[in-house]
């Protein structure tokens, strides 16, 4: 037993065994990994589940394994792995420059290491910088053909960047490579995209089956799941997948901020309220510290929204130090709350120009509509729905923008489409819709 | 695809954080309005090979018996998120018997799983299984062995006897899927704590080690075979496991097929001898095109680290023992021509070795009946591959091992020989 204590002590250490650990560990279906995931997966149930404490605790290791020898380039690339987490955990964007400088380092020592490349791919994607995301995406494919893993990077960024054919390929190929959760999520993400839903549901189905085992991802994808049902009005069944992933992996935010909207899109508000404040406080993520100010404004408590919406242009500096572009979605936001309109206005063009994505398109055209400038808006909310994109939001913007140009039926067909694809699209914006046609 | 040497590097690493992290890196809890983050990396157990067993069946030994598992790691007190075979994978078990890295026979297993009062907890699945694309068999898995009360609520008093009862017989073949024990076994229990880099004092295969795997449990497929059905003029077959998932594509045009994502036939070889960059090429690839990999076979990563820690002077390069080992068969015992092709191999000729002389070194032992010709369950795998790799088949015997010598559990004497899974109820591990 020694000896191979010693040879995998030795591995630890780096040196040729760093080729030996780094390929169990690189490997994107690492069984043992998996193994170990669903193990501690459910000792976190019992523990009552302590996400940021595991992380932390990695860090902590890969940290002291990095002091006792400062080369392990791996090691490296893992902490930076890590830190990315850690964002995501804790929504303190600091960890994204630590991450940064982590996969810098790596790469110093190993400029071929594909998963420290496809790492900062990853992280320009968490900082909406799509273009560099593509450029990274493509150079870790190019290191390394065999892996499904770069191919997911190239197609999210290309889908940031409106390029939705090339998106679908990558896609498909990545699927291709590797039918695993990852790539099921990105076919059901296009097929959603060009409003196959039903396809959509099959395929986000069967990221489900392909998540099973380990706690996180199981629930992720029954959130997203639901999202598919939500996003089609149907309610009772989204609510049902956010329990099943609250119930798997409990406390979870992104599911407690799903559950919130079905929870409101039923009236029960009060849930609705306690579930959102449990995200926030988990992580307040500008889009949940928004969503509980839109759940305080409904239920006639403008103060305590204003303190909510109040929050999120901290919460948008503290991202913007950190390298994080949010600028769709705080003009979103802004042109929603009818918040310093021209100067969201700016950021949607800003923004748009940075992500011509249908997204992209669809918040400049309300910005433009909300700005007053409708006919500016309309071939920009044409783009928006250019793939077909069954997304009630979008619906409604364009019937916004039909009215405001007082095409009266046009603006009726595209507020009914909104409201009978789901009712519940938005809490600020569905009743409004309910109102114009009457 | 995995063996345990996965497990046990990551364990080494402090590994259970490590493996946390990355099924925790999937998924991203910012949705931000528009951008959607998928998961990085996706972690798939239930498509995972775990290990690949064939060997006469000791009771029986005009059969042979295949053992393959899938799901490692298996915490049998993980309620309430119970383990099942995946319902949209394929699960298949193959046998060359000509050589040339193509299946002669395929046995194909898909599971379904009814809809029922647990919340994710009913783990009875029936399964289908298909011999070479045409219907065969059907059954139903057993339930996962949650406790006794859960069992008996269900109406489980005796969950052996109720286990073993879903055991379907059709035209010779006995056939049984569900949970079952962990039999392999393996030593890294003590590395979580370790700091400091040890001295070799000993060499390690004289005891004292504890098996890590003890207390987990795993999805087994089990065949039990007339050897009439398979045999060949040479008595050899290759045997190895694959799992595959269905394609989709966005648009839905292109006809969707199936990729391999996990295959199994010799243990180890994805973790310790195929490079990084290919490993999920490796996944992909059938035997049949296995010729690309030998020269990872001829110059194992392993041999160079086992050098460079302890100057054993392990030869490193032009390991062509190993190469026809693992690649082409034992030379006079399961040689299967010159294809290269990594599979199980078992020369079906060989005569089952009586209780009192096993070897759990098998052919190393002097145990012919034993790995590399075929693999029982107590054979010692990472003993004989750390000796293996050392060059014992060179002349070279170095007697590296783990100190574990036997799995926790003792095996059964019939089919399916795989034990009892674990219970959640007496969670054995808490107690260890």
């Amino acid at each position: 037993m020694r000896t191979r204590l010693l040879v995998l002590i030795a591995v630890l250490a780096g040196a040729a065994g760093g080729a030996l650990y780094g390929g169990v560990f690189r490997d994107s279906t690492s069984p043992a990994s998996a193994a170990l995931a669903g193990a501690q997966a459910s000792e976190d149930f019992k523990a009552g589940f302590s996400l940021s404490r595991s992380t932390a605790s990695l860090v902590a290791d890969l940290q002291s394994r990095l002091r006792a020898n400062p080369k392990d380039e791996h090691s490296y690339t893992l902490l930076g792995l890590a830190y990315q987490q850690r964002a995501r955990e804790t929504g303190d964007p600091s960890w994204y420059s630590r991450s940064e400088g982590m996969l810098r380092r790596a790469l110093a020592l190993d400029a071929k290491d594909y998963l420290a490349v496809s790492g900062l791919g990853s992280l320009a994607l968490s900082r909406h910088r799509f273009r560099d995301a593509l450029v990274l995406g493509r150079q870790a494919r190019a290191l390394n053909p065999y892996s499904a893993r770069p191919y997911g990077v190239v197609g999210d960024a290309l889908v940031e960047l409106g390029r939705y054919g090339e998106a679908f390929r990558a896609f498909d190929t990545m699927n291709r490579l590797r039918p695993s959760l990852s790539s099921y999520a990105r076919v059901s993400y296009g097929r959603e995209l060009i409003g196959r839903t039903a396809a959509a549901i099959r395929a986000m189905k069967l990221a489900v089956d392909a998540a099973s085992g380990a706690a996180e991802p199981t629930a992720w994808t029954h959130v997203q799941l639901g999202k598919l049902y939500f996003n089609h009005g149907r309610i009772a069944a989204a609510e049902r997948e956010y329990r099943f992933a609250l119930r798997i992996f409990p406390g979870y935010p992104y599911g407690l901020d799903a559950l919130a909207s079905a929870l409101a899109a039923r009236g029960a508000y009060r849930q609705a309220i306690a579930a959102e404040r449990s995200a926030v406080d988990a992580i307040p993520l500008p889009q949940y510290v928004a969503a509980l100010g839109d759940l305080y404004r409904v239920t006639g408590r403008p103060a305590l929204a204003r303190r909510q919406y109040a929050l999120i242009g901290a919460i948008e500096r503290l991202l913007r130090a950190n390298g994080v572009r949010t600028d769709l979605e705080i003009a979103l936001f802004q042109v929603d709350h009818g918040i310093a309109l021209r100067h969201a206005l700016a950021r949607a063009r800003l923004a748009r120009s940075e992500r011509p994505s249908i997204d992209g398109d669809d918040v400049l055209a309300w910005a433009l509509a909300r700005n007053g400038h409708c006919a500016e808006a309309l071939p920009y909310s044409r783009r928006a729905l250019r793939l077909g994109t069954q997304d009630a939001l979008k619906f409604f913007h364009r019937g916004y923008i039909e009215r405001c140009l007082a095409h009266e039926r046009a603006a009726a067909t595209w507020l009914r489409r909104a409201l009978s694809l789901n009712p519940h699209f938005s809490l600020l914006w569905a009743p409004a819709a309910r109102r114009w046609v009457g | 695809m995995r063996s345990r040497w996965a497990f046990i590097l990551l364990a080494v690493v402090g590994a259970a954080l490590a493996a946390l992290f990355v099924a925790r890196l999937a998924p991203s809890s910012s949705n931000a309005s528009s951008h959607r983050e998928a998961p990085l990396i996706s972690e798939d157990p239930t498509a995972d090979n775990t290990d690949l067993y064939a060997f006469r069946s000791p009771d029986k030994p005009n059969t042979l018996t295949i053992v393959s598992n899938w799901i490692p790691g298996e915490d049998p007190a993980a309620g309430p998120n119970y383990y099942a075979f995946s319902q949209s994978a394929r699960y298949n078990i193959f046998v060359d018997r000509n050589g040339d890295g193509r299946p002669d026979v395929t046995y194909t297993f898909r599971f379904k799983t009814p809809t029922g009062p647990f919340f994710l907890g009913n783990t009875q699945q029936t399964w289908q299984m298909w011999r070479n694309n045409r219907g065969f068999a059907n059954g139903k898995t057993p339930i996962d062995n949650v406790g006794p009360r859960f069992n008996g609520f269900v109406g489980v008093k005796d969950y052996e006897a109720a286990a073993e009862k879903e055991i379907v017989t059709k035209r010779g073949i006995r056939i049984f899927a569900g949970q079952r024990d962990d039999p392999f076994y393996a030593d890294v229990g003590a590395i979580f704590d370790l700091v400091a880099i040890r001295k070799a004092g000993t060499t390690g295969n004289m005891g004292g080690g504890k098996d890590f795997l003890s207390g987990y449990n795993v999805h087994t497929i089990a065949l039990q075979i007339p050897i009439s059905q398979l045999d060949t003029p040479s008595h050899t077959i290759g045997i190895w496991a694959n799992t595959e998932r269905q394609n989709v594509t966005v648009n839905g045009k292109v006809r969707p097929g199936w990729t391999q994502v996990s295959r199994l036939g010799n243990p180890l070889i994805n973790e310790v001898v195929i490079p990084t960059g290919l490993k999920d090429l490796w996944n992909r690839t059938t035997p049949a095109q296995d010729e690309q990999f030998a020269k990872y076979y001829k110059t194992p990563i392993l041999a160079a680290v086992l050098n460079k820690l302890y100057k054993l002077g392990v030869p490193e390069t032009d390991r062509d023992d190993l190469v026809a080992v693992l690649g082409t068969g034992i030379p006079k015992v399961t040689f299967t021509g010159s294809h290269f092709a990594d599979e199980l191999r078992i020369n079906l000729a060989v005569p089952v070795t009586p209780p009192g002389k096993v070897s759990r070194m098998g052919v190393l032992g002097g145990d012919n009946a034993g790995f590399p010709n075929g693999r029982r369950l107590g054979d010692d795998i990472v003993d004989i591959e750390e000796q293996a790799v050392a060059g014992f088949l060179k002349g070279k015997k170095v007697p590296l091992g783990d100190g574990v010598n036997a799995n926790d559990v003792p095996n059964l004497g019939h089919f399916p020989y795989v034990a009892a899974p674990h219970s959640g109820y007496e969670n054995a591990k808490a107690t260890r």
